[in-house]
Order: structure tokens, then sequence, then C-alpha cells
């Protein structure tokens, strides 16, 4: 945990030990907490903090919602690098009129941008576009899988951040501000809900394409000022899901266990002796992880599917791979765990190298995540988890209308700039609108001309499904009740509530 | 001469109500000058001497619903009480009607004629445009709705304009009252915590501000069965969901679940569940989700919840 304004973090331990060595001495649960809740009621009003007081051994213990939810966990597949909204989602006729002209002046006059220099040419989409389902909704033609689920989207195509560098991007899409340090939103919604399973994190990261980096690094599922244990635990598909999990190769699990006795003990001396709650959760998370060993490698491990699965989402065990990466999350969603973020790297396409082209890379990574997508969606509707998970599709901005010349030169490969000024971001699950659009950008793609939604309002609407108030999902920290959404007022959007 | 000489005496000085009345007529003068330089000032005093009454709009009306919060949140901060930018404030009915230094920002029922419209329709890189460029921009319905308002003579007692953009709609969030909550509780209370220690993390109220209630055995698997449903009954009336995909209950735990009147959404997928479990839910009318995928419940037995509307998972063609 970080640290706090020092007479604040005096003040709150000395309260949260107090009122956690109540919790042990009462019994977990019992008629203690019945005492704590109705004493440590907060203040009346109605921005106030919710009671998230825990029994610190057991800090992923189920919380109800503020009031009734719409879904119970999140899968956020977040494709890293910001795909273009121009050649998957945003059809612009009137830019393709205009392919090759030179932009108009006032796209650039005054406007910072990432890479284009000089007046840079106008870029039409690079890929037919069609109306597909019910609801005829507009995709391209590179996303075939993903049509046959288009009933069940919502598109927000008015998506705007104040960000055009990919971490501070990405960090204001999972943390709701540029800089590191704050809570993601994985961490704020186990803090607020806890976790089903208790031998599972609550909040687990699958990365695909890229290592196991990210350009934010880890603060992306940082848990910031909230307690560590809130974080999201990165996990592999392929080898170990959990790096230094396993026992070593000659200690037994019985060993394992009697290491685990003896720390335990160590930790309690220590406990009774301090009294900081946070060693009762260290002692809690030497006993999770313990669990884990046993939970963990079978949630992830996908070779326990039929061999029909493994096809439908384009999954083959032992490797590290989107497929597989859908493929778990739905494995973890059936194992009640709250959070899970998938991140598939390498869609940032300003036609530097090949791989980062629109005619190249961007192909690449939609033939790497339309069929698992589209697969994903299809068997969490199948199983009738879909209609209490929320599923998120998005990347950090979106992509000028401008064909990027770096350096003022025209280029090998073709590609867009940073844009953050609009992007396209998709919602399936329950309490969302199926088969919508919503919001609009001008003729050329460049402004918002209908319906702006901020990233502030899409955590604070997400919070809401969930059934949190985003106000009152607070954490006192320097002086400030910090919120997902920050300081700036947010709205719930609901013209895509179902 | 005497008179004269009285003259010549008064010559440098005036009489009391002399003086007063040239001042007077100087403060007039003056006045009556300010008037004319700035009109928003004539209307201020004309208004405050009460030889003009001050426009009003009406609190149900298309202005005050729809446009004068948009006046409110993207103006006033730069044309209202703090500060008044060309002397223009949009903070009122009156004052939006009244102008600023350059006269008049609106004429009823001339769009075109209109300052405040044609600026608010410039480009946002115009150096005219309002609000002015880094200021978050007016949306496209937000300008339609400011110019229809115009276009319809820019009243303050109309209530509706045909073809007006949808009015937004906030999301309300449900009151917190823990003391409500509390009382709804009690009658089950001491039960709910008994069974909540008996069986970790099997039941939940569905929120705070609720008193229904959640299971979900799921994650016991096989460790749950017929008998822990048993165990459940008391709480039935007020579990509004229940999960018990892959546990080991089966059709003798059908009356537990017919009890369960408030069901909205039920999980049996991966049970040994059948046919009898589903006739005992037909009573059950709050029903809107049922998943039997891989139980041994048939597509007949499904037929009644479909024609019903309830959204149901798995085909009926047995495990």
């Amino acid at each position: 945990m970080s640290q706090n304004h020092p007479l604040h973090q005096t003040e709150l331990a000395q309260i949260q030990s107090q009122t956690r060595r109540h919790f042990l001495g009462w019994g977990a649960g019992g008629l203690g907490a019945f005492f704590l809740n109705s004493a440590m009621a907060a203040p009346a009003g109605e921005n106030a903090a919710l009671d998230f007081t825990r029994n610190p051994a057991t800090p992923l213990s189920v919380l109800p919602p503020q009031f009734a939810p719409k879904v119970k966990r999140v899968i956020y597949l977040h494709m890293g690098g910001a795909p273009s909204q121009l050649e998957l989602f945003d059809y612009k006729p009137t830019l393709a009129r205009f392919h090759g002209h030179d932009c108009p002046e006032s796209f650039i006059k005054g406007k910072r941008l990432a890479f284009i220099q000089g007046i840079p040419k106008l870029l039409g989409p690079m890929f037919p576009f069609h109306r597909a389902g019910k609801s005829g909704t507009w995709i391209s033609d590179r996303l075939p899988h993903l049509e046959k689920a288009i009933d069940d989207l919502c598109v927000i195509k008015s998506m705007k951040t104040d960000q055009f560098n990919h971490a501070p991007a990405q960090l204001l899409v999972h943390t709701g501000d540029a800089r590191t340090g704050h809570a993601s939103l994985g961490s704020w919604v186990t803090y607020g809900l806890g976790s089903e399973n208790q031998n599972l994190p609550g909040f687990i990261v699958l990365i695909s394409n890229g290592g196991t980096t990210a350009n934010a690094g880890k603060p992306l599922w940082g848990s910031g000022f909230l307690p560590s244990v809130y974080q999201g635990v990165a996990c592999r598909s392929a080898g170990e899901p959990v790096l230094y999990l396993d026992n070593p190769k000659s200690v037994s699990r019985t060993q394992r266990r009697q290491v685990l006795d003896a720390v335990d003990e160590i930790n309690r001396q220590t406990y009774k002796d301090f009294g900081n709650p946070e060693t009762v959760t260290r002692i809690a998370q030497y006993e999770m992880a313990f669990r884990m060993q046993l939970e963990a490698s079978d949630a992830m491990d996908i070779r326990r599917e039929p061999q029909a699965v493994l096809e439908r989402y384009g999954a083959e065990p032992g490797k590290t791979s989107y497929a597989n990466n859908c493929l778990v999350a739905r494995r973890l969603a059936e194992r009640g765990v709250r959070y899970i973020q998938l991140y598939h790297w390498g869609w940032d396409s300003h036609g530097t190298p090949v791989d980062q082209g629109l005619n190249v890379g961007l192909v690449g990574r939609c033939r790497e995540t339309d069929q698992p997508t589209a697969a994903l969606l299809a068997d969490l509707k199948a199983r009738g988890l879909l209609e209490d998970t929320l599923v998120v599709w998005g990347g950090e901005f979106g992509r000028t209308p401008m064909w990027e010349n770096r350096g003022g030169q025209e280029m090998e490969f073709i590609g867009r700039d940073h844009h953050p000024n609009c992007f396209t971001l998709w919602l399936a699950g329950g309490g969302i609108k199926r088969g919508i659009s919503y919001g609009e950008t001008d003729d050329m793609g460049y402004e918002i001309a209908r319906n702006p939604v901020e990233l502030r309002d899409l955590h604070a609407t997400m919070l809401y499904l969930l059934g949190f108030d985003y106000r009152r999902l607070n954490y006192p920290y320097q002086g400030l009740d910090q919120k997902l959404t920050g300081v700036k007022p947010a709205r719930i959007v609901s013209e895509i509530l179902a | 001469m005497t008179g004269s000489s009285i003259s010549g005496r008064h010559s440098g000085h005036l009489s009391a109500a002399a003086y007063f009345g040239c001042v007077a007529l100087l403060t007039l003068a003056g006045v009556g000058l300010a008037m004319l330089a700035r009109p928003a000032f004539g209307h201020d005093m004309l208004q405050w001497i009460g030889l003009e009454s001050v426009p009003q709009a009406q609190a149900a009306s298309f202005y005050a619903l729809r446009v004068a919060p948009l006046f409110e949140t993207r103006c006033a901060a730069c044309h209202g009480e703090k500060r008044q930018k060309s002397d223009l404030r949009l903070d009122s009915f009156a004052n939006l009607l009244r102008g600023g230094k350059h006269g008049a920002v609106i004429r009823p029922g001339d769009v075109k004629n209109s300052e405040l419209a044609a600026r608010i329709s410039l480009p946002a890189s115009d150096d005219r445009a309002m609000p002015p460029s880094g200021k978050t921009p007016l949306t496209e319905d937000e300008k339609t709705v400011i110019k229809l308002w115009i276009a319809h003579g820019a009243s303050g007692s109309l209530h509706d304009i045909a073809g007006a953009p949808k009015p937004v709609i906030e999301v309300e969030i449900p009151k917190l009252d823990p003391a409500a909550v509390e009382k709804q509780r009690a009658p089950l209370a001491v039960q709910v915590h008994r069974l909540q220690d008996q069986f970790p993390g099997v039941i939940a109220y569905e929120a705070q501000d609720s008193a229904d209630l959640e299971i979900n055995a799921s994650l016991k698997g096989g460790a749950f069965g017929d008998t822990d449903m048993q165990a459940l009954a008391p709480l039935a009336a007020r579990i509004v969901r229940a999960d018990l995909s892959g546990t080991a209950v089966t059709d003798a735990s059908a009356p537990v679940l017919a009890a369960m009147v408030k069901l909205k959404s039920l999980r049996l997928s991966g049970t040994r569940t059948g046919d009898m479990t589903v006739h005992a839910l037909e009573q059950t009318k709050a029903l809107r989700s049922l998943a039997v995928v891989d139980t041994a419940v048939t597509a007949g037995a499904l037929a009644p919840f479909r024609a019903r509307g309830v959204t149901v998972y798995g085909d009926g063609d047995g495990p």
C-alpha cells in the first residue's frame, strides 16, 4: 500500500487495526460484524463512502453491491496500441471521397499530433464496409466472425480521451487517470464486491502478443492507493499460470504446507505484537497462494476443454495466444472471478514497420482476435453467462483520418496517427442495449458530432451496471475521497442501458 | 440696477433648487447616454425602477428544461454572474433576451439573424466560435435544441417543440436507507447469518439496499446437494437468484425451488435435474432466466417457459 498523508495514515491505520482486532475477537461475520456495521455506519450523505469493512483474513470476501446489479463480472478485452476505428466500425464514405487530398488546415492548425508533420493527406477507409445483422450496424469486412454477434453489441463511436500517447492513454482507460498511482478498474471492482472464488485472485490479467509488458506497465492493473490485495494478478496461458506459484522440484505439497504453517505462526505472533492489519492480509495471501496451486492450474488448463470448443475459439493448448486467453477468460468467469482483463498488443498502425501497417499489421491483429472474441461471446451466451457478464472491447484512443507522414515523408506502409478526439469501443452483456450504435463522429471521422462519451462516463456506467454509484465507491487518500472517475463530473450513459 | 446687481451678486452661485436640478439633469443625461451605449444597462434600469417587466420563463417550459441548462453549464462561466464578457449574460431568460454590448444576441423567430445561433454554429477553429476553442463544444443535438427554440420564438412558455432531439435522461441512483433495509431483513436476519456461517460464500444479500438473497453453490460442485438445499428452505421466499450449476442437486430439491416464489434466475446446468424440477417452476412467475445445459430436462418441459418469455439456456435434448 502506498503512503498516505502521515496524520491521516496513522489515524486510518489505528482505526482499521482496532476494528479489525474487534473482528478477529468476535469471529468473522458473526455478531461482531453486526455490531461494527451499526457502530461504524458512515455519516449520512448522498456521496458518503459505503462501508467496505471486511475481516482482514478474507479480504476478497463478497460484499453486496449498493443496489441490485445488472452484471456480476467484467471481461475487458483491451486492444493495445489502439485499433483503427476507421477500418473496423466507423464507416466514413465522405472521407473515402476525399482520399488522397490534402487534409483541411483546421485538422492540423494549432493541434498537437503525435507524429504527423506538415500537411498530411486524407486516408479513406482501407476496407469495404457493410451493414450487418438485424440492427444494420456498420462493420468492415475484417471482422467476419464478430459480425455474427453484431446484434448483441452496443457500439459506441463517440468515445474520447485527452491523452494521445499510449501509456498515459491506457492508464486513463484502466485507472481513470493518466498518471501512475491510481487504482485500476479491476481493483476498484474487487475492492467493492470481493470475489466469489476464494481460491483464485478476484482480478486476473491475461496478455497476448507482446510478452508480458504493456506500454504503461503493471500500473495498468495496480491497486494504487487501495490495499495491495486488490491488484490484478497477471497469469500466463502457457507454462505455469502464475510464476513462482508451483512448488520447487524437490518440495512436496506437504512440505510447502509445513513451511506455510511455520511462517503463519511467526506472522500471527507479529500481528499479536504490533496489530498491523496488513500482517493478517499477508497471512491470507499465503493461504490463497497455497489453495491457488490447485485451483489456478485447473482454471487455466484449456486441455480440459472438448476439441470442438478449442476449435471454435481457435485455441491451441500450450501456446500463448489471444484465443487461449479468451477461452481461459470464459473458464475464469465460470469460476467466479470478478474481473478478467485481456490485453492483446500490436494495434499501433502507424505504417512505419510492416507489422504496423493498416494493410498488414491490422489485418493480422483482426485475424488473431476476430474468431476468439466471437467465440467467447457465443460461448458466454449459450451458457447463460452473458446476461450477468459485461464484455468490453476497445483500445486507448482512435486513429486519425489523415495518412501518417512521419517526418513529413510519404511512408512505405499505410498508417494512421494517434487520435484522441474520437474512437470506437463496444460493450455487450447484462444491462446493455443490444444491437445499437451510440454516438456519431463527423463526416471525416475527425471530431465527435453527437453524444460524446468520456472515459469517466464509461467508468461510471460500468460501475452502475455492477451495482454502484461511482460517487460512493471511494477511498480516502491524500485528503481526497478518491474515485475511479476522478474529480470531474461523470455521467452514466443512460442511452445505452437496456 | 438692483436687479442686475442682485443677478451679479448671484452670477457665480446657483440656488439650491437649481443646483440639484442641474445635477439631476446631468445624471439623467449620463444615464440616458449609458442606456443608449449599453442597452442591457438601460433595460436593467427600467426594470429596476419598475417601468419594464422582467421577462420570466415558465418552470416546465422547453426553455427551462432544455435550453437553460445548456446556457448554465456551457456559457454562464463567462457570461453570467461572475464574469460578463461583452456585457453579455446568458444566465437567465431576461438576460438572454437582453443581449450584450453589441445588442441583442437572439432575434426570436429569426435564427439566421441571431448572433448567438451563428456563433455556436461556427467551426471550433474560428476565432469567433462559442464556446471558444479549448472549451467543450456544444454537441449537434444541443445546437439543434437552441436553434429550434429560437426559431419557435425564443419562448419562455412553449412546452414542446416538434422535432427537437430527445431529452437526455439521467440515471437515478436508488436511495440507500440502511435503517429501512435492516427492518426488512430483520425477520430472517438470524437465520440468514446462521446459514451464511454454515455455507460460507453461498448466501449473499442481492444488494445493500435489499433484503432479497442470492445463492451461488456452483463453486461447491458435488459437495453441495439436496440436503443442503433442504437446509436453505427457510430462506426460499427471499431468494431471487440461484446458481446450482455443477452441484449434486437433483429433482429431490424441486419443492425447495418451487418455494422460491421471487426467483428471477435459476442455473441448473450440469446437474442431474430433470423435467420434474422444471415442472415445479411453472408457477414461478418472476422467473426470467433458466439455464439447463447438460441436464436431463427435455425440450417439451421447457416449451411453456419459452412461450412465456423466459430466456432458456440449453436446448433440452439431454446431457
